[in-house]
């Protein structure tokens, strides 16, 4: 079935409503129990015009632009279509009215009411009534048969009459309801209707059923009934061309009926369930209209009326012929179309469809800053030849093939109008955060200063401006004899400007409250004929477009300053601090599509323009909505579907849309009202406006809070997540850079906050992607990476296995460290520099230093010696060696990726030599990425299961690996450090918990050669008693070297394994020894699992 | 313990409020609160919030419940059940009274919910009254009522406590084996 449900609106209040539609279709009517009628435009009408008739208003009918109404001071009134203005009482009762009808021709009204009686009074003289008596309760329904010689009447006493008009007698009565004492009780309101045209039929809602009776015989005739239906019929109307009826039950079930056939063709249930209580069908007969008890409006859109599916290609043959003619008919035609229509019926009211999306489309062009229907005339111009054209090509994309019967280009082809894509309306100039100027009480801006609202109702025309902060100033009350409609608030001055009259020129008003001379205002008259447009304030400047495409700039206090001419009319504008945003029409939009251009000028001290008039991205069919600044001083634009779009000044100027706020409205017809946006904390102010697009004044409304929310892929699932988190993360973070580049103090503790959770996703994104082995995504996250935390990356890539994937990092890790360096030899002093020369220096002896090793079969004595000369060869003065403390962590990171280019070599040349070299690494590797756990992946542990069953591990291991690292690192001047100075302080550092780079100093000299040296230091010193420590090492190192290749294996065998605890427990700490011993346990059985079995294999043999 | 008491109570219960002042989070033992922001609601304890109203520093956003259409079905409901209804806050009483004594201009339509609030009171303490009666009467040890709020029981107690205490006297001196003590 190609009927559509749109969703629901809110309409009224809660209680009975009741709907029609204007004679050409243009509106729906509602009524509620809120004593108010109204018009909409549309279903998407954000502005319905709202006529106030009474308390509550029972029922509604509308015919030649009458609008008659029951309401609850038991009148039966009349007001003027679409006007809304009151003309006159047709009717009293003693009690209210519950149904009042109009009519084939609208000459007569019926009024059924609870006082029993059923009146019949003509229009245009409402003092011929005719009165009908008989019923013995409450009457529910009237209907006046076509040819208007009979009136139906149900009521609660059960029966169901049929009255002559002319004798007032009745003619056929029916007991066929359920008794009710009133109204209220009365299981079903029970509609009637006569059949249009013919008046053969009547149309009764009985318990479950619908039954049809026939005018001439009063007999019944048929029932139509549906499996659906559980409860009561409520309501039943007939198509316009009487060949379907369409019933609304209790229960919410919507159904209509081909009655000759009796089939049922269509089943839709209220999306609620709740009672349907007023149903109308459009003119045309596509679409249906209907109410609910709660006061919800809803469309059934399509109703495409062709029997189900008989002869479907037969049909759409003859429906194209229909249709074709239909269009010339819609072209030449203009008030006898719906005669045609009728009178076509068969045929043609399939064809319908394409011809009457006309509402919504209206509606998504319509700007709600002002009264829609009276602008955007070119669409819902009476003229039907624009219509039919516009209409068509607005209509049938969207249809998209929902059924089969319209062919979208055949009878274009033949058309002679203009059929390419329709101009749309531009959008007219307002003030961000103020809503609609004609309201009589308005918001006239509200932005984070404070909200200025304006007056303008009988009593009074006045301006209240008030501040969120008390402390800016207090709040203000004028009178507006001015007429000012738009303004705008900053912390200095409130600006206010009104539009030229015949007689008054353009006026601009400022009230410079922070001013501190005793005249705190200024006006300004703008030359004749020019108006302002739009305004806004910055810091100490206030601008102004205006209507001869110009903007004015003034200072804060009244100077005039620059003008400048724009490329097209300004929508709106805005300021912070020196930026003004400007944003005008470049040009015209089509199809909906507003076509606008931003421009961003820098004011101030530092003038120049950073956005050039490029176009302002929006969604289809939607325009500009709100624009502003955040907080921090971000452009920021939302258009009508409620997307918020933020300027990305770190790619190029572009916009990022960060929220969508229609996806937390509950209903389709909510909005929200932007007031603020705030980029730290992430904050979207903005007012929760039920039904409608702004906030009334009264009662006030509540600011509501709205997070942000990136519109990435995917993010139910974790990735998805956190990326949207990182890059909304970036993209919010981007005002520090802005800020201080524009010589603002920043919260740089807010920044180092963000800075860090970049990091932290990232990292976690890492340990994710790792997860699910994507090794080459790993490293593009890497990249975004700082390379600090590069590191724990690579400690993290080791420590789950993937030698690939570290290697891989640690040249990322290298590349990121020489960039950072040379950035850093741009900035930092010449000592530093000889500091990081040295670095690289010794990275180059530290890969000599591994392929010497590769000939030197496993001689870690000998590597150690060389590594001594190294540190010896590469000393520096002392001062030195207090500098290099003080050099930042990021350069030993530096040092510590070394060992990865040397690990990935060693690896790779297949020759045994190499293995050691890279058990050592491995070893290393693993043991480092225990240490960042404490300190930035406690998170990502939790995150990562992986890292789990590895950790007791690396604990046993840390130490003892930590020294072969040092060992194959060579010498860095930390060893040098440490050579000295932890092997006589060493407990001390040794004991303290955090991993400090110190702590890995003191633990890096258990070397076979440190073991020792530790043995014969003092024979060293008792032999030449003037040695410095330096000379000591070198002493010993010579020393070393002449011992025996048998002795210095087993130094080392014992440095491994510690297997002189008695000394060890002098000098060290007992945890240490028990790790080194441990240690030994624990490689052997993890060092399978490693990436090459054959180191393993060798730590066995050489042990 | 007496009404006051229970309104100190009460006063611990949190409302939002929209400051007109900025001001960094606060610090106190019984929580942090904030930080305020001009025009935006934040919530803090009634006794803040009616000191900061005292100040004019803020406006009060009524709790959802302080709405005449809620209250009267929850009047309705009250004098439609025997027992007693749920309540929305379990001290409604206190805090209708302190936020409309004070802040009544920042609450639609203030006259209208004293009136229903004093009418669900009423009702509510009627139905107290009556189960009071029926306890004693019936000569009942125990009963159970749900639903009540401090200040319902607090009304109570005393009038109902000394009551049964002195029947339990005059009864006990009613049997023939107590009275010959006299």
């Amino acid at each position: 079935m190609p009927c559509e449900r749109k969703p629901m609106r809110y309409g009224h209040s809660e209680g009975h409503t009741d709907v029609c539609f204007d004679d050409e279709g243009k509106c729906i009517v509602t009524c509620g129990s809120d004593g108010d009628v109204r018009i909409w435009e549309s279903l998407d009408d954000d502005d319905p015009k709202s006529i106030n008739v009474g308390e509550k208003v029972y029922s509604v009918a509308l015919k030649n632009g009458k609008l008659v109404t029951a309401v609850s001071n038991n009148t039966v009134q009349i007001h003027t279509f679409p006007e809304g203005d009151p003309d006159g009482i047709l009717t009293r009762f003693t009690t209210n009215a519950n149904h009042v009808t109009f009519n084939s021709s609208g000459s007569r009204v019926a009024a059924g009411s609870s006082d029993f009686i059923v009146k019949i009074v003509e229009v245009v003289d409402s003092s011929q009534q005719k009165t009908l008596r008989g019923h013995d309760a409450p009457i529910l329904s009237v209907a006046l048969d076509p040819s208007d010689e009979f009136l139906a009447s149900s009521s609660c006493d059960g029966s169901v009459t049929v009255w002559s008009i002319e004798s007032q007698t009745q003619v056929a009565q029916w007991k066929i309801l359920q008794k009710s004492s009133d109204v209220s009780n009365a299981k079903s309101l029970c509609r009637l209707a006569w059949q249009p045209h013919s008046g053969k039929l009547l149309a009764v809602p009985v318990d479950l059923t619908v039954q049809l009776y026939d005018k001439n015989t009063w007999t019944h005739v048929s029932t139509l009934s549906d499996d659906l239906i559980t409860q009561v019929v409520n309501v039943v109307v007939w198509s316009p061309c009487g060949k379907f009826l369409a019933a609304g039950t209790v229960g919410g079930n919507l159904l209509i009926w081909d009655v000759e056939a009796k089939l049922c063709i269509e089943r839709q249930k209220h999306e609620k369930g709740f009672t349907v209580c007023g149903m109308a069908w459009h003119p045309s007969g596509v679409r249906i209209a209907y109410t609910d008890t709660e006061g919800c409006l809803g469309l059934l859109e399509g109703v495409s009326s062709s029997s189900p599916s008989s002869s479907s290609t037969v049909q759409s043959t003859k429906a194209t012929a229909a249709k074709e003619k239909n269009d010339y008919d819609d072209l030449f035609d203009e008030d006898d179309d719906r005669m045609l229509d009728e009178g076509m019926s068969d045929s043609r009211s399939p064809v319908k469809k394409p011809v009457m999306e006309e509402d919504d489309d209206d509606d998504d062009l319509m700007p709600a800053t002002g009264r829609p229907r009276n602008r955007g005339s070119f669409l819902d111009d009476d003229d039907n030849s624009q219509d039919a054209g516009s209409v068509k090509l607005d209509g049938v994309p969207e249809e998209d093939g929902s059924s089969a019967i319209l062919p979208a280009v055949g009878p274009a082809v033949s058309r002679p109008v203009y059929e390419g894509p329709m101009p749309t309306q531009p959008q007219r100039a307002f003030q961000p955060g103020s809503t609609p100027v004609h309201l009589m009480h308005r918001f006239m801006v509200w932005n984070s200063v404070g909200i200025v609202r304006g007056y303008n109702d009988d009593q009074d025309n006045a301006i209240d401006v008030e501040f969120h902060d008390t402390a800016v100033h207090h709040a203000m009350h004028l009178t507006n004899t001015l007429g000012h409609t738009m303004a705008d608030l900053s912390q200095e001055a409130v600006l206010l400007a009104c539009e030229g009259t015949d007689e008054l020129a353009s006026k601009i008003q400022c009230l410079h409250f922070s001013c501190w001379d005793t005249h705190k205002d200024w006006i300004v008259d703008l030359p004749k004929g020019e108006d302002v447009r739009a305004l806004c304030l910055g810091q100490g400047w206030a601008a102004v477009a205006t209507s001869a495409l110009m903007v004015r700039l003034f200072s804060i206090g009244g100077v005039q300053k620059e003008i400048f001419s724009l490329p097209g009319a300004a929508v709106c504008m805005a300021g912070h601090g020196e930026q003004l945003l400007i944003v005008y029409h470049r040009g015209t939009g089509f199809d909906g599509d507003q076509a606008l251009g931003v421009q961003l000028l820098q004011l101030g001290s530092k003038r120049r323009q950073v956005i050039h008039g490029e176009p302002l991205p929006l969604s289809r069919k939607s325009y500009l909505a709100w624009l502003g600044f955040t907080a921090e001083g971000t452009p920021c634009c939302i258009d009508s579907e409620g997307v918020v779009r933020m300027l990305n000044r770190t790619l190029g100027n572009t916009w990022t849309p960060v929220c969508n706020t229609r996806d937390s409205c509950k209903s389709r017809s909510d909005h929200y009202w932007v007031v603020g946006v705030h980029e730290n904390p992430q904050q979207l102010r903005c007012i929760p406006c039920k039904g409608s697009r702004f906030p009334p004044t009264l009662p006030r409304p509540a600011v509501a809070v709205l997070p942000f929310n990136l519109p990435y892929c995917q993010t139910t699932t974790e990735k998805g997540q956190m990326e949207e988190q990182y890059w909304r993360s970036m993209l919010f973070h981007n005002h520090f850079g802005f800020l201080s580049s524009s010589g603002y103090e920043i919260d740089s503790e807010g920044q180092s906050q963000a800075e860090k959770e970049q990091q932290e996703l990232l990292m976690k994104m890492f340990a994710l992607s790792c997860k699910l082995e994507r090794e080459f995504r790993c490293v593009e996250l890497a990249e975004m990476m700082t390379h600090s935390v590069v590191t724990l990356a690579i400690r993290y890539a080791s420590r789950s296995r993937r030698m690939a994937l570290a290697q891989r990092l640690s040249e990322l890790a290298l590349e990121k460290a020489n960039q950072f360096q040379e950035e850093e030899l741009e900035e930092e002093e010449p000592t530093y520099q000889r500091g990081s020369r040295q670095m690289s220096s010794r990275q180059a002896q530290v890969e000599n230093g591994c392929e010497e090793e590769e000939e030197e079969e496993e001689d870690y004595p000998q590597e150690e010696q060389m590594d001594a000369e190294e540190s010896t060869e590469t000393r520096m003065p002392s001062k030195y060696a207090s500098l290099l403390k003080c050099i930042k962590i990021t350069v030993f990171k530096e040092g510590r990726v070394n060992p990865f280019k040397v690990s990935g070599a060693g690896k790779s040349s297949s020759s045994p030599a190499g293995q050691p070299r890279t058990t050592n690494v491995l070893d290393s590797m693993t043991v480092s990425s225990r240490k960042p756990t404490p300190l930035g992946g406690t998170s990502k542990q939790g995150k990562a299961p992986v890292l789990k069953p590895l950790a007791p591990k690396p604990k046993s291991k840390t130490q003892a690996t930590l020294l072969q690292m040092s060992a194959s690192k060579g010498s860095s001047k930390k060893l040098e450090n440490s050579q000295t100075e932890a092997e006589k302080v060493k407990p001390a550092p040794a004991a303290t918990p955090p991993a400090s780079v110190e702590n890995v100093e003191n633990r890096k000299p258990k070397t076979g050669f440190q073991l020792w040296l530790e043995e014969n230091r003092k024979s060293i010193l008792t032999d030449n008693p003037d040695f410095k420590e330096m000379d000591v090492i070198k002493e010993g190192m010579g020393r070393f070297r002449t011992l025996s290749a048998e002795e210095r294996l087993n130094w080392t065998e014992k440095a491994k394994g510690d297997s002189d605890p008695k000394k060890r427990k002098r000098e060290d700490e007992e945890q240490l020894n028990e790790q080194m011993e441990s240690d030994e346990g624990s490689a052997k059985k993890k060092k399978p699992l490693d990436t090459s079995a054959k180191l393993s294999a060798f730590a066995f043999n050489k042990e | 313990m007496d009404p006051a008491e229970v309104e100190f109570l009460a006063e611990k219960e949190m409302v939002k409020i929209i400051p007109n002042f900025s001001l960094d989070k606060i610090y106190l033992i019984g929580g942090d609160l904030g930080p305020f922001n001009p025009g935006l609601p934040v919530e803090v304890p009634v006794w803040l919030a009616l000191n900061l109203k005292q100040r004019q520093k803020c406006r009060i956003v009524p709790p959802e419940w302080m709405d005449t259409d809620k209250l009267e079905e929850i009047r309705e409901q009250e004098r439609k059940l025997d027992t007693f209804t749920p309540i929305p806050s379990l001290y409604y009483m206190e805090l209708t009274k302190l936020l409309l004594n004070h802040s009544a201009d920042n609450i639609p339509k203030a006259d209208e919910i004293r009136t229903l609030v004093k009418d669900i009171w009423d009702t509510r303490v009627a139905k107290l009254r009556l189960s009071a009666d029926s306890f004693i009467s019936q000569q009942e040890a125990h009963a159970q009522l749900d639903n009540l709020t401090l200040m319902e029981i607090n009304t109570t107690r005393s009038f109902l406590l000394d009551s049964l205490n002195y029947m339990y006297k005059l009864r006990s001196n009613l049997q023939p084996g107590r009275s010959q003590d006299y």
